[in-house]
C-alpha cells in the first residue's frame, strides 16, 4: 500500500517503510545506536531527500529510543545520573562545535576535512574496540586475566565531586563524566552526527562503565538529542515528514523491544564485537560513498 | 508600344499569382488554426493520503497532414543544485552549488515521429522543443565555458530522468484520421514526483518543418486533505509541527514499551 508524504512530496510503499523501521530499531535495542547511518541512505533509495531523511530519521529515533531507554529502564539498564552528566556536557559541546563549524566552513574546504576525519575516528575507534575485545576474549579463553587495567589515573581521582553511579558501579569526578560529554558534543557538533557512535565507546573505555548499561544510557542520551534535532529541523527546515515518521516509528518501536529482548540474552564481549563491526561497516560505506564516482553528479540543495 | 503593353500585363500576372498565393496561405493558416484543439482529460490532480501518481491523457484535433509535439512543463524557475566533485583530486563530495535559470522543474515531450525530423532546428530553439533547446534557454550559472554547461546541463537532465520529472519520447501519440482531419491522443503517467503546481500543456501541430499551429491546456497539482493540513502546518507553524512529532514519538514508544512490558517481553 502508497501513502503520500506530505513534507517529502513523494509516494511511499508502506510495507517498505514499516520494514526499514523493524531493522533499524532491531538494532537501536541491542546496540544501543542511533539509526541515522542506516535510515539515511535507505530513505535515500526509496526516493526521500537527504534532508527530510536526516530529519524524519530523527523523529523516529525519538520513538524508539523512549521505546528502548523505557525497556533498558526496566532491566535496570539507565544510569540516570551519568546520562544527565554527558547530556549536559554534550549540550554545551555541541554549541562550541556548531561554532567551530562556522569558523570552518569559512576557512573552506571544511566538508573535507570534517568527512577525513569522520571516517578515520570511526575506523580508529571501531578498530580498537575490536582488537580490544578479541584479545580480552582471547586472554579469558587462555585464563590470563589482567586486573586494575583500567583504573582512572591519579589526578583523576583527586578532582572535586568524586561520586559513585550506582547503576554503572564506578566512581568519576562529577567533571569527567561531563567532559568527556562535551567533547563528543563538540564533534557531533562539527560533524554534524548524533555522536551515539562516539558517546558508546567513551562510555565502555574511558568511564569503564559495563556494555548493557552503557547501552541503555545512549538511548536515554539519544532520546534528549534526537528531540533536539527533530525539533531544530521542524523550526528551522521544516523538513520533518510526519507521516514517514509515523510509518518508520510502527516498525522501529517494536523493533526495539525486540532487539532489546535479543541484546540482554547477548554476552557483553560479543555486544561489543558486533558493536565494532558496526563502526568498522560504517566506515567502509563512508569511504566507498568518496571514493566510488557517483552515478549522478548533482544533487538537491541541502544534501550532504 | 506593344512590348510596354506585354510587360505591364506580365507584372500584373505576376502581382495576381503573388496575391493570391498570399491569400491562400493565410487561408490555409486560418483552416489550420481552426482545426487544433487540445483537452486534457484529468486536469485537477488532487494529492490526497493515498495518491501514487495519476494518468493523463492529452487529446484533440489537428489538420490532416500535420505531426503533433506535446510539450508539458512547470513554471520556469531558479533551481539551485549541489555539485559532486572530486575534493584534493581523491574524493567525491559536494563541492558547490550550480544554479539553473529558466528551467523548469518538470519537462515533459511526447511527439508522432522523432523530433528532429519533423522540425528544423532554429523552430525547436523557438519554441524549446527538445534538450538542445532546452539548453540553450537555460542558463547555468558558475559555469566558464559551453563544454561546462554541456556537461552540467546533461547531469542536469539526467538528475531528472531520474526523478521522472523529465521525460522525452516519440511515436507513443495515437494518431486517428477522421473526415475533417485528423484526432491524436497520449495516454501519459503522471509521475507522483511531480510536486503541486500548475502545469502548461502545449500542443503544437508541426508541417514543413515548422510549427504551424500552437493550442494550450492547463493543469492543477494541488494537495487536498490531511495531506494538505500537515503540508501547510510543516511550512508555516514548524515550531507546533515539531513539537506534535516529538509528542506523538515520544507516545508511540512508550505505548509500545507498555505493552511489550505487559505482554512479557520485558522484565
Amino acid at each position: 500500500m502508497y501513502f503520500y508524504l506530505p513534507v517529502a512530496l513523494t509516494s511511499i510503499n508502506s510495507f517498505m517503510t514499516v520494514g526499514i523501521g523493524l531493522i533499524v530499531g532491531i538494532l537501536t535495542g541491542i546496540f544501543g545506536v542511533g539509526g541515522g547511518w542506516l535510515i539515511t541512505p535507505l530513505l535515500m533509495m526509496l526516493g526521500i531527500t537527504p534532508t527530510v531523511a536526516v530529519a524524519t530519521g530523527a523523529n523516529q529515533m525519538v520513538a524508539s529510543a523512549t521505546s528502548g531507554a523505557y525497556a533498558h529502564y526496566k532491566l535496570g539498564n539507565v544510569d540516570f545520573k551519568m546520562g544527565w552528566c554527558l547530556l549536559i556536557g554534550s549540550f554545551f559541546g555541541g554549541f562550541i562545535g556548531a561554532g567551530a563549524l562556522k569558523i570552518l566552513t569559512a576557512m573552506g574546504n571544511a566538508d573535507f576535512l570534517i568527512k577525513i576525519t569522520y571516517v578515520i575516528l570511526l575506523g580508529i575507534v571501531g578498530a580498537f574496540m575490536l582488537m580490544d575485545t578479541l584479545s580480552k576474549m582471547r586472554r579469558r579463553h587462555t585464563g590470563h586475566y589482567e586486573r586494575g587495567d583500567s583504573k582512572p589515573a591519579g589526578f583523576l581521582k583527586n578532582l572535586p565531586l568524586q561520586t559513585y553511579f550506582e547503576k554503572s558501579g564506578v566512581a568519576h569526578s562529577l567533571f569527567v563524566p561531563i567532559f568527556l560529554g562535551g567533547i563528543v558534543g563538540i564533534l557531533a557538533g562539527i560533524m554534524g552526527v548524533g555522536g551515539g557512535f562516539l558517546m558508546i565507546p567513551v562510555m565502555v573505555y574511558m568511564l569503564r562503565m559495563p556494555i548493557h548499561v552503557v547501552i541503555g544510557t545512549s538511548l536515554f542520551i539519544i532520546l534528549f538529542t534526537s528531540i533536539e534535532v527533530t525539533f531544530l529541523q521542524a523550526y528551522t527546515n521544516h523538513s520533518v515528514d510526519f507521516i514517514l515518521a509515523v510509518l518508520l516509528l510502527l516498525g522501529s518501536t517494536i523493533g526495539t523491544q525486540i532487539g532489546v529482548f535479543f541484546g540482554k540474552r547477548l554476552k557483553g564481549e560479543h555486544l561489543k564485537l558486533f558493536l565494532a563491526f558496526i563502526l568498522l561497516a560504517v566506515a567502509l560505506q563512508m569511504t566507498l560513498q568518496l571514493i566510488m564516482r557517483p552515478s549522478v553528479l548533482l544533487a538537491i540543495a541541502g544534501s550532504h | 508600344m506593344q512590348k510596354i503593353k506585354n510587360q505591364r500585363s506580365k507584372i500584373k500576372i505576376v502581382v495576381f499569382l503573388i496575391f493570391k498565393f498570399l491569400i491562400l496561405n493565410s487561408a490555409l493558416a486560418g483552416e489550420l488554426s481552426a482545426q487544433l484543439t487540445t483537452k486534457v482529460n484529468h486536469d485537477h490532480i488532487k494529492i490526497d493520503f493515498f495518491y501514487h501518481g495519476s494518468e493523463v491523457n492529452v487529446s484533440g484535433a489537428s489538420a490532416p497532414g500535420t505531426d503533433i509535439v506535446i510539450k508539458i512543463t512547470s513554471p520556469e524557475a531558479q533551481q539551485i543544485l549541489r555539485r559532486k566533485g572530486k575534493a584534493a583530486g581523491l574524493l567525491w563530495m559536494n563541492v558547490g552549488e550550480l544554479e539553473f535559470d529558466r528551467a523548469s522543474n518538470l519537462y515533459f515531450l511526447h511527439s508522432t515521429q522523432k523530433i528532429n525530423d519533423i522540425l528544423s532546428q532554429d523552430e525547436m530553439d523557438r519554441y524549446v522543443i527538445g534538450y538542445p533547446a532546452l539548453k540553450k534557454h537555460i542558463e547555468v550559472a558558475q559555469v566558464n565555458d559551453e563544454d561546462e554547461k554541456n556537461r552540467w546541463f546533461n547531469e542536469f537532465v539526467k538528475f531528472k530522468e531520474l526523478s521522472r520529472l523529465y521525460a522525452i519520447s516519440f511515436g507513443q501519440i495515437i494518431l486517428n484520421q477522421t473526415e475533417s482531419g485528423q484526432n491524436y491522443s497520449i495516454k501519459l503517467n503522471w509521475p507522483y514526483q511531480a510536486t503541486p503546481d500548475e502545469y502548461l500543456v502545449t500542443v503544437y501541430a508541426v508541417k514543413d518543418k515548422k510549427v504551424v499551429e500552437k493550442a494550450e491546456a492547463r493543469m492543477v497539482v494541488e494537495q487536498v486533505g490531511i495531506v494538505k493540513t500537515l503540508a501547510n502546518m510543516a511550512k508555516n507553524n514548524g515550531a507546533i509541527y515539531g513539537i506534535i512529532s516529538i509528542v506523538a514519538a515520544l507516545a508511540a514508544g512508550f505505548g509500545v514499551g507498555m505493552i511489550f512490558r505487559k505482554g512479557g517481553g520485558g522484565h
